[in-house]
């Protein structure tokens, strides 16, 4: 199967350290593994607080400390307590795991364990402001997005050619549950573009050019959908380096799988210094079968605990990329 | 070919079969076939339901894997009441809530590759409230009716579902081992469809369903207060049930949950309700359901007929 998709797998090309935050994203960044907070004092103009009705001008206040509150900690004000860096900047950091249970959290910074820092409405992040029953509070939260989101760096670029007069183009996709407005693509030579970075996995995805949905012209890999109109399809992979512990003295040592149709020469394992044989291959997100050959000998990974059958009784181990 | 000679075959069994609405083939399209009996069925986690692609009745579509369903149900939105018997009033359960009414179809034939299921009762209910709010493409749900005569082990670590016939005590007809390391079982009851574990929470036994369709697990408010101190609140939402009626409910995480010495949970998002509905969609008295954080932590196996749960170990390889 690998084979036949092998055209339109696109591949995480590890990321490098320190990345860049497209600037439509406010108030988060994704490094790595962590959720980095950041608060810019000069992105703010004005604030409210929860008893009094009437904004208040940022000016007016001298700045103690910032929090961040959200859905994550139950909009504490004092809880997570930002680093003051410089005079406009706080951060703080918080390891990604802790978001993953959700596709969107909320969140905004709390001043003096008091005023709400009042995004303004043209971040692309900026939400509705609901209460526990869903009344409008007339104000915006931020939202972080933490399995998929705009990246300068990132190993998923959306690109369509053409439509120069449109106004607005997005791309939905159900890496963001479809959402209409959130990844808004930007205009260049001849086209739109957006890279964003996204978690490995297998997913569909459309435009929406000024309001009207299509399918992605250029990615001949579709799916129909229940509007008997096509999904693009795409899946996104990463690096994946496979190990081999021990057998020093053998002379080849051969990775071989369903990635690449069981084929026998392809690729030869590299051996380490430190006693070790080593293959590093991009894969796309899924099930992996394989095997290692030792000078002409099948072997299961030894390391490895996942085996399964294949569909001629065969055990083999098992590699998910996800 | 082989297909070929199923829906041949298929053809043959329904004009023995009083000429009453024959059905198509249910196929899903990603299934490894490993034997006649065991079929592995990848699956996709919409927020965190666990869905299936199939095809029916030349529609191609999702399904969710729901042990908290008794019966195979069929969105109404895809599949009209053409053939439908209307005039049985009857009660069904679903994922979250009771449904009244529903329309039933009888499917003569409901074929998972070559593993075929006879006379199998399904419901037609309208579940667009699903497809809107999960934003996919719902053709219905697969439930215990269907799940009961197979060993169904729940994959999260490879996400699969691997389903193996087994016979009337509950031995895999294939009796083909399975290659990784069970670290243990537990026996579970089954009352009515639902599956009812005991579990250990601060010192007191508890009582819970096991619902793979339950995208966050639930928690009775009127449980014993030392079990209810391991509940730790941290904030309210809304859930939308099966009949897409809308609840409020407190969100926090559940401590410290004990299967058996060598079987226990990390904190699991949990929700503390009121149960009392939901028992009556279970058909049975429960302190709480666990549902997705359950499956999430334990890579497990389902056998009804034994009524047993078994284990397997979750790899802490790294490549």
């Amino acid at each position: 199967m690998t084979i036949k998709h092998f055209y339109t797998i696109i591949f995480i090309f590890i990321a490098s350290i320190g990345l860049t935050f497209s600037q439509n994203q406010k108030g988060y960044t994704i490094e790595g593994d962590d959720v980095v907070f950041t608060f810019h004092r000069s992105d703010y103009d004005t604030l409210s607080h929860d008893e009094v009705g009437n904004r208040i001008s940022f000016d007016d206040l001298t700045v103690e400390n910032v929090v961040v509150s959200g859905e994550f900690n139950n909009w504490s004000k004092y809880n997570w307590k930002m680093t003051k860096i410089n005079e406009d900047t706080y951060q703080l950091r918080k390891p990604l795991k802790k978001f993953e249970g959700e596709f969107t959290w909320e969140f905004k910074f709390v001043i003096n364990n008091e005023y709400w820092a009042e995004p303004t409405k043209d971040a692309s992040n900026v939400a509705d402001a609901k209460g526990l029953f869903g009344e409008h509070l007339n104000v915006y939260n931020l939202k972080m997005y933490p399995n998929a989101y705009p990246d300068a760096n990132g190993n998923v670029r959306f690109r369509l050619r053409g439509h120069k007069n449109a106004n607005n183009v997005i791309v939905a996709g159900s890496f963001n549950k479809w959402d209409e407005h959130l990844f808004k693509m930007y205009k260049i030579e001849n086209g739109w573009e957006l890279k964003v970075q996204i978690k490995p996995g297998d997913y569909e995805y459309r435009f929406i050019v000024d309001g009207h949905w299509m399918e992605d012209p250029s990615n001949p890999d579709k799916v129909r959908n229940e509007f008997d109109e096509f999904n693009s399809h795409l899946n996104v992979g990463k690096y994946a380096t496979f190990l081999l512990k021990g057998y020093q003295n053998a002379n080849k040592v051969i990775l071989s799988g369903s990635f690449n149709d069981w084929n026998e020469t392809d690729y030869i394992m590299e051996k380490t210094d430190k006693g070790y044989w080593r293959y590093r291959l991009p894969l796309p997100a899924g099930k992996h079968h394989y095997k290692f050959i030792i000078d002409g000998n099948w072997i299961l990974d030894p390391e490895n605990s996942v085996k399964e059958y294949d569909g001629k009784g065969n055990v083999n181990s098992v590699y998910m990329v996800r | 070919m082989r297909n070929i000679i199923y829906i041949v075959l298929l053809f043959t069994i329904s004009s023995f079969a009083n000429n009453e609405e024959a059905y198509g083939v249910i196929s899903f399209p990603e299934a490894e076939i490993l034997s006649k009996n065991t079929t592995r069925i990848p699956f996709k986690l919409v927020d965190h339901l666990i869905v299936i692609e199939a095809e029916l009745l030349n529609r191609k579509g999702n399904f969710i894997i729901d042990t908290g369903s008794e019966t195979l149900i069929l969105n109404k939105n895809h599949f009209n009441g053409r053939h439908s018997n209307a005039d049985l009033p009857k009660q069904t359960s679903g994922v979250l809530d009771l449904i009244d009414n529903p329309l039933e179809k009888r499917l003569r034939e409901f074929i998972i590759n070559d593993i075929v299921i006879q006379n199998t009762f399904s419901d037609v209910i309208d579940l667009s409230h699903i497809e809107i709010s999960k934003k996919m493409h719902l053709l219905g749900i697969i439930g215990y009716d269907i799940l009961k005569d197979y060993e169904i082990f729940i994959d999260m670590y490879l996400n699969q579902i691997t389903l193996s016939k087994v016979d009337a005590k509950g031995e895999k007809i294939d009796n083909s081992k399975y290659l990784e390391k069970i670290l243990d079982s537990v026996n579970f009851k089954l009352k009515k469809h639902t599956i009812t574990i005991e579990a250990d929470v601060n010192g007191k036994t508890l009582n819970f369903g096991l619902d793979t369709a339950a995208e966050f697990n639930q928690l009775n408010k009127r449980i014993d207060k030392k079990a209810l101190k391991q509940f730790f609140p941290k904030r309210r939402m809304q859930l939308i049930g099966a009949s897409g009626k809308k609840i409020e409910v407190l969100a926090g995480k559940l401590y410290r949950v004990k299967l058996t010495d060598s079987i226990y949970f990390g904190p699991m998002q949990t929700i503390l309700t009121n149960l009392n509905h939901t028992n009556l969609a279970f058909g049975t008295q429960l302190d709480g359901v666990l549902g997705y954080e359950f499956f999430r932590q334990q890579r497990t196996i389902i056998n009804y007929k034994k009524e047993k749960l078994y284990f397997v170990k979750y790899p802490l390889y790294r490549q």
